[in-house]
Formats: C-alpha cells, sequence, structure tokens
C-alpha cells in the first residue's frame, strides 16, 4: 500500500473537500460547514470550533483515504474514475448515516425531537442534510467525488 | 381495513378568540371550548394538518372530547405557569373537566415526538361524554388505513401514523362518535401518538399522565426563572410562555403563528399562512427575553437569525422557514372553505421575495440588545451584521415593501427609520468591535443622510407628525417606534407630534389603533385593528414620560385578551372579536416589549 502517499495525499484530498464546501457556502449553494459541525463538539465559540474542527475533518480524511488507499491497493488500480466512485459511496454513506446521526452524539446540536430544556443551538441536519440548504445533498456529493478524484489521481496502487 | 364513517351534524366553528393553544415547542394544536381540536399539523408547525377543521370543513377532521349534552363552560384556563389547559363544563347532574396539553420534553427518552394527552374527569357523578376522533391527513384530508391492535387504534397514511390509546380501554372507530361514562374516581385518559418516518412509540396513557406532570414541572421552573418585578407579570409571563410555545425547539424558530388563513376581514380575501418565521419576529424576541432573565432564549432566536440567513447574506430574506429554507410560492387550495367562508386557504406566502429594509434594522437593534446586555459577538456574527449593515448603506434609497408587505414599493418612512436605526446600532456595536475607518465612514454619511432626508421628506410640518411614505398625508402606526431609536430626542415635538398624530388619526376606538388608513392597501374588504400597534403605543408613551397613559392604555388592551390571555394579530373594533392567524408571536412580542417599557419608564 501506498504509505507515503496517503500520509500526504489525505491531507491535500480533505483540504480540496474543504475548499470546495467552503466555495460552495460562498456561493450560498449550502450551509453546511464541516469545520464547523465538527469543532463545535469541543467548543461553543463558532470562530474556535471551525480552527478545531479543521483539525479534527483533516484527521478524519485522513482515516477515509486510509480505506480509498487500501480499496486501490486491493484492486491494483488507483485511477480518477475509481475514486469517484469510491467518493460516491462515501458520500452516500455520509449523507444517509453519518449525517443523520450527529445529532445523537453532538453536544451542541439540536434535534428533531428538542423541547423546550434543549439549550443545544446548532441546527440537525436531516434527512440528506437538507436542513442546511436543499441543495446540500448535491453540494455533499460533489466534494466527496472531487475527493475521490483526487485521491485517485494521486495515490498509487501499490 | 377502512372504518366506516357517520356524518354527524357540523358542529358551528367556535370564535377564534375560543381557542386555546396546545404546544410542544415542536407543532401546535387549537382546541375550542367544546373540547374540539380543530387543528394540530404534523410533524411540525409547517407540516400538514391531520386535524384541518378550522379552515379546512368538517371534512378536514377534528379531535372532541367533551360533553355528550350541550353543556354550559364555567370555568376555562391554563394550570397555573404551565402549558396545560382545563375545561370544566357544567352538565347536568354535575360538572365535567377536560384536562389536556401535549407533551414537550421527549428527548432522551423512548416517547414519540408528538403526544397529546386528554383527561376527562368528574368529581360529582356519573356523567355522559362523547369522544369523537376523526383524523384526515393532508390537503386533501385523507382518511386513514385504520387497525385496532392490543395496545391502541393506529391510523396510518403511508409514512405518518399516529395511535389512540385510552385507558379505560374505549372501542373507538374514526368518523364515529363514541359515548363514554366518566365517573368520579375513574377519569377517562386518551392519548394521541404520532410517528413520522419512524415507528410508533406507544405510551400507556397512565405513564403519559405522568409525563404531562412533569412537564408542567418544567414549565413551572421556566415560568419562575422570569423577572419578578415585571408589572402585570401574570400577562407577561402567560405572553412569554406562548411566545416559547411557538419556538420551533429543534433550530430556535419562533413561528409567526400556528395557523394559515384565519382571516383578517372575516368572509373576505385576507387570509395567509403565518406558519414561517419573520426575522423582526426574532428580532423582538431576543430584546423580549433578554430583558426578562432568559438569556438562552434569546440567544436561540439570534443564532436562528444568523444561521438561517447564511444562504442569502448579506440580504436579509423577509421571512423563512422554521429551518432557514425560502418559503414556498403561495398557493390556494381548491375545495377549502376557509373559516366562516373566508377564501382563498392560501399555504406558502408571497411576501418571501420582497425587500424590506426594516428588517435589517430589528435584526442589527437584537445584536445591539445582546451586546448592551454584557456579551460579545463572535467574530461571524459580527461579519454577518457588518454585512447587513453595508447593504443598508448600499441601498436605503431604494423603495421596499416596508413592514405591512405591501405589494407595490413605495418610499416608506418606517423603512428609512428602521435603515437609520440598522446603521446607528453598528456603529455603537463597532464600539467594541472591530471596523474599518473607511467602513465607519461609509455608515455614518448613510445614517446622516437618512436623518436628514427623512426629516424633510418623511415629515408633514402641517399635521406635526412623520408621515407614511414621502409626500403622502397619510400616517402609519409603526412610525411609533420612532422614540425607542435616539434618531430624534424623546422630548422632541416630531417625536410627540407623530405619536399624537397616529394615536388621533389611526385610532379605532378605546386603545385600538388602525396600522394604516382603513382601505388603502390595495386588497378587497377592510381589516381590523393591528393590536401590535396598540403595544407600540404603550412602548412609546412609556417612553416618553407619559407612564400613567401607558399603564391606561396596557391596562384596556388587556381587557381584549382572549380569555385564556392570548391574542390573534387583529381585532374587530365594533365586535371585539379576533382577526387574523392565532395565536400571534408579533402581538405577544409586543406585549411584552410593552410591560419592559413600563417598568423601566420613571414612575409619574
Amino acid at each position: 500500500m501506498d504509505w507515503a502517499g496517503w500520509a500526504l495525499f489525505g491531507l491535500v484530498a480533505t483540504a480540496v473537500l474543504t475548499a470546495a464546501l467552503i466555495t460552495a457556502q460562498l456561493a450560498g449553494l449550502t450551509r453546511l460547514d464541516f469545520p464547523l459541525v465538527l469543532g463545535t463538539l469541543v467548543t461553543e465559540d463558532p470562530d474556535r470550533a471551525r480552527v478545531v474542527g479543521f483539525f479534527i475533518h483533516l484527521c478524519a480524511g485522513q482515516g477515509f483515504a486510509l480505506g480509498y488507499a487500501a480499496t486501490f491497493a486491493l484492486l491494483h488500480r488507483a485511477t480518477w474514475w475509481i475514486g469517484a466512485l469510491l467518493g460516491t459511496v462515501h458520500v452516500g454513506i455520509a449523507l444517509t448515516v453519518l449525517l443523520p446521526l450527529l445529532p445523537g452524539v453532538h453536544p451542541r446540536m439540536a434535534s428533531q425531537r428538542a423541547g423546550p430544556a434543549s439549550t443545544a443551538v446548532l441546527e440537525p441536519p436531516g434527512l440528506f442534510g437538507v436542513n442546511y440548504g436543499i441543495q446540500t445533498p448535491a453540494v455533499v456529493a460533489v466534494v466527496h467525488v472531487f475527493y475521490g478524484v483526487v485521491l485517485g489521481l494521486l495515490l498509487r496502487a501499490h | 381495513m377502512t372504518g366506516g364513517y357517520e356524518r354527524t351534524p357540523p358542529r358551528p366553528l367556535a370564535p377564534i378568540s375560543d381557542y386555546g393553544l396546545l404546544g410542544d415547542t415542536r407543532t401546535a394544536a387549537l382546541v375550542d371550548g367544546d373540547g374540539g381540536i380543530d387543528w394540530l399539523c404534523v410533524p411540525r408547525f409547517d407540516g400538514e394538518p391531520l386535524f384541518g377543521r378550522l379552515v379546512g370543513g368538517p371534512d378536514a377532521g377534528t379531535f372532541r372530547l367533551g360533553p355528550a349534552q350541550p353543556a354550559t363552560v364555567v370555568e376555562r384556563r391554563y394550570r397555573r405557569h404551565t402549558a396545560t389547559l382545563e375545561t370544566t363544563w357544567e352538565v347536568r347532574g354535575g360538572r365535567l373537566t377536560l384536562t389536556e396539553g401535549m407533551v414537550a420534553e421527549v428527548s432522551g427518552r423512548l416517547l414519540p415526538t408528538t403526544l397529546i394527552v386528554r383527561r376527562l374527569s368528574t368529581d360529582d357523578s356519573a356523567v355522559d361524554a362523547v369522544v369523537q376522533f376523526d383524523p384526515r391527513f393532508g390537503v386533501r384530508h385523507r382518511r386513514p388505513r385504520v387497525q385496532h391492535r392490543r395496545q391502541a387504534l393506529v391510523c396510518q397514511w403511508g409514512s405518518l401514523a399516529v395511535s389512540l390509546g385510552s385507558a379505560p380501554r374505549l372501542s373507538i372507530e374514526p368518523g364515529r362518535p363514541t359515548s363514554i361514562t366518566v365517573s368520579p374516581g375513574r377519569p377517562v385518559t386518551l392519548v394521541l401518538a404520532v410517528a413520522h418516518r419512524e415507528p410508533l412509540i406507544h405510551v400507556d396513557p397512565a405513564a403519559a399522565w405522568d409525563l404531562l406532570t412533569e412537564d408542567e414541572d418544567r414549565w413551572r421552573d421556566w415560568t419562575a426563572e422570569i423577572d419578578r418585578s415585571l408589572p402585570f407579570r401574570e400577562y407577561v409571563v402567560r405572553s412569554l410562555l406562548t411566545l416559547r410555545l411557538l419556538t420551533y425547539s429543534p433550530s430556535r424558530a419562533p413561528v409567526a403563528a400556528p395557523t394559515t388563513s384565519l382571516p383578517e376581514d372575516p368572509g373576505g380575501v385576507r387570509n395567509w399562512d403565518y406558519r414561517y418565521v419573520w426575522p423582526r419576529d426574532a428580532s423582538i424576541g431576543v430584546s423580549a427575553f433578554l430583558s426578562v432573565g432568559k438569556p438562552d432564549e434569546a440567544q436561540g432566536f439570534l443564532a436562528w437569525l444568523l444561521h438561517a440567513s447564511r444562504l442569502q447574506r448579506p440580504r436579509l430574506p423577509a421571512l423563512l422557514t422554521l429551518h432557514g429554507r425560502r418559503v414556498p410560492a403561495e398557493r390556494e387550495l381548491p375545495g377549502w372553505p376557509g373559516y366562516l367562508g373566508s377564501v382563498p386557504v392560501r399555504v406558502g406566502n408571497g411576501a418571501a421575495g420582497q425587500h424590506q429594509l426594516d428588517g435589517y434594522g430589528w435584526v442589527i437593534d437584537a445584536a445591539w440588545a445582546f451586546v448592551q446586555a454584557g456579551h460579545r459577538l463572535y467574530t461571524e456574527t459580527w461579519r454577518a451584521i457588518r454585512g447587513f449593515a453595508d447593504i443598508v448603506a448600499r441601498y436605503w434609497q431604494e423603495p421596499d415593501a416596508g413592514i405591512w408587505e405591501v405589494r407595490e414599493p413605495a418610499q416608506h418612512v418606517h423603512s428609512k427609520l428602521m435603515g437609520w436605526l440598522a446603521l446607528d446600532r453598528a456603529l455603537r456595536i463597532a464600539d467594541t468591535h472591530p471596523l474599518s475607518g473607511r467602513r465607519r465612514r461609509r455608515w455614518q454619511e448613510a445614517r446622516d443622510a437618512i436623518a436628514a432626508e427623512v426629516r424633510t421628506s418623511g415629515f408633514n410640518p402641517t399635521a406635526g407628525s412623520y408621515v407614511r411614505s414621502y409626500g403622502s398625508d397619510a400616517f402609519d402606526a409603526a412610525l411609533l417606534v420612532l422614540p425607542l431609536l435616539d434618531m430624534d430626542s424623546v422630548e422632541s415635538p416630531r417625536v410627540q407630534g407623530t405619536i399624537n398624530a397616529v394615536r388621533d388619526r389611526l385610532s379605532a376606538g378605546g386603545p385600538l389603533l388602525y396600522r394604516y388608513p382603513p382601505g388603502s392597501d390595495g386588497f378587497h374588504g377592510t381589516e381590523g385593528a393591528f393590536l401590535p400597534c396598540s403595544f407600540w403605543l404603550v412602548q412609546a408613551l412609556a417612553r416618553t414620560g407619559r407612564r400613567t397613559e401607558a399603564v391606561e392604555l396596557f391596562q384596556s388592551m388587556l381587557d381584549h385578551a382572549s380569555p385564556l390571555g392570548l391574542y390573534a394579530e387583529e381585532l374587530d373594533p365594533t365586535t371585539g372579536a379576533h382577526l387574523g392567524n392565532y395565536p400571534q408571536t408579533l402581538t405577544h412580542a409586543a406585549l411584552v416589549q410593552a410591560a419592559l417599557a413600563i417598568r423601566d419608564a420613571p414612575a409619574g
């Protein structure tokens, strides 16, 4: 497996994903902000949360990149389109499993069942993250495909 | 299996003010004095109706629990400082009491998101009662697929299911009245649970009753935290509780009202969908909750405002959905007869695309209130506020739809005043938050230009008052915000003249005011007195040293509350009937603001 490539390009791919997501936010396409969502696990100050969340996101991205690198090694091939396919699977899991489960573990995220005693202020993402804007699923899909393509292009199969 | 339906003689619709609010901070039900829940949308305030008789007619569903024979309501009240409603009827041979509420706190426990608990009891002798459970879902009033299961009656419509459990066990058939006898010491409890895109969770009626009691304790604790020095505290507490019940907990968004199309003009076309969120309401809520000692609620409102406006920033939308999405386009529901024949019944709201300059003023003033209370804005929040102020500085000269959302834009004086407020408060916040010198100068120039233009073009020297729009002779009750701005001193003849002119020229009799001259908004028909305006007048009087008048006016307004202390948006000055969507967040927030102004006014 391409350990050196994983160590470097996992970071590159996550940085590309984050940059693409921020671009989409600035373009008014989505309110989803991974660094904020992850960072508020640790602190309620959104500015600090973004910094902390960015590093949590980088770590998570490295974890997922490990799966990509292992898959390329198993397939003995690493191409942009295999990366894109893996990105599609990755986003499917993120939208249908990870995001909807988040309110269950996030201390500052309300759930759809939140009541008057809830002091959580972060809005729950809802199914496919549509509470963060109707285009959110499309944006999340595109940035994860970017992530897969970057890894497919940069990682080696062996 | 679908149960048989029986057409029973329809109950007449009650006056709007006869309805009580049951809520769980995610959705709300309206129940009349006959024990009928005639309005409930699921799973949220802006969902589709499960019981829609209020504006959908007899085929739109209801859930009645009350005396079998005609009876007189002898007492109707909320249990003190809670959201639990009690209705007592005098019937032949005794008294029958319906106690009901929605369980608000369901987090962290295996409970349905929507849970309504209703209990009939009697102290005297056995009383005949009736259960009429007729759920119809959606705009087509669809009948459910019905199953009688061991625990409860279950009604299903695809991804939505509701269960009705009872103790003692009753044989209830949807759409058919079920006769029951309530005996002393043996209350009848019904529990309605709703599941939307999740499995049903059955709750034992006795356990549900305990949950409602626990919720009552939580509401009492919540209200105990409210400033004890407030004047008219009981009324203010009821308004704050209503505001909290109308705040959607998952996003902290305050819904304008839980209903659609309750008419401003009975029999007319002024029927609008208010199940959305106006940033103006949220902003007023920030100040109201901050000032009564509820900073968490204020912070929640501010967080929602900034989160919801994120997609369209730096533009501030006039209104948003509960989750900050674009409000659906306005459409009419064919076949819905409306409340007292007031058609069309509408869903969605056409004001969503309007440019309303005043919104920026409300939002930035809320942020200023937050800073004044000793909080510091996060960098992101301040960035958003700067963006809003930039928009005001750039576009304040453009005509807008104004606070009253007229469909023909104009140079509204109130909008300009709120634009001035936006820039002034942004500059005040900048005293403790970083701002470039160039931007500061731009805001100062724009603020001063607004003041100069409004004093020239928005003031009628003959009337001695500011007017509705440039060159107009008409008045506007929204101008009562003037003393709160500090643009002109509160002793200034301009301020006093405007208060007096609005009070005289827009009077609807007694303490009531029209928001603008009736019949001047381009819609057919007329409308009633606009209740928030009267509370703004109280606030204006209190702020300008006329406390005694303010107190008298406030007391008169309390006489116009519904028997349960709730307010709609408007009131018919002739009949005293409540008009428009109900209960109304803006009216209750204005009531709280008025009481706060009285509290803070020097005695005399």
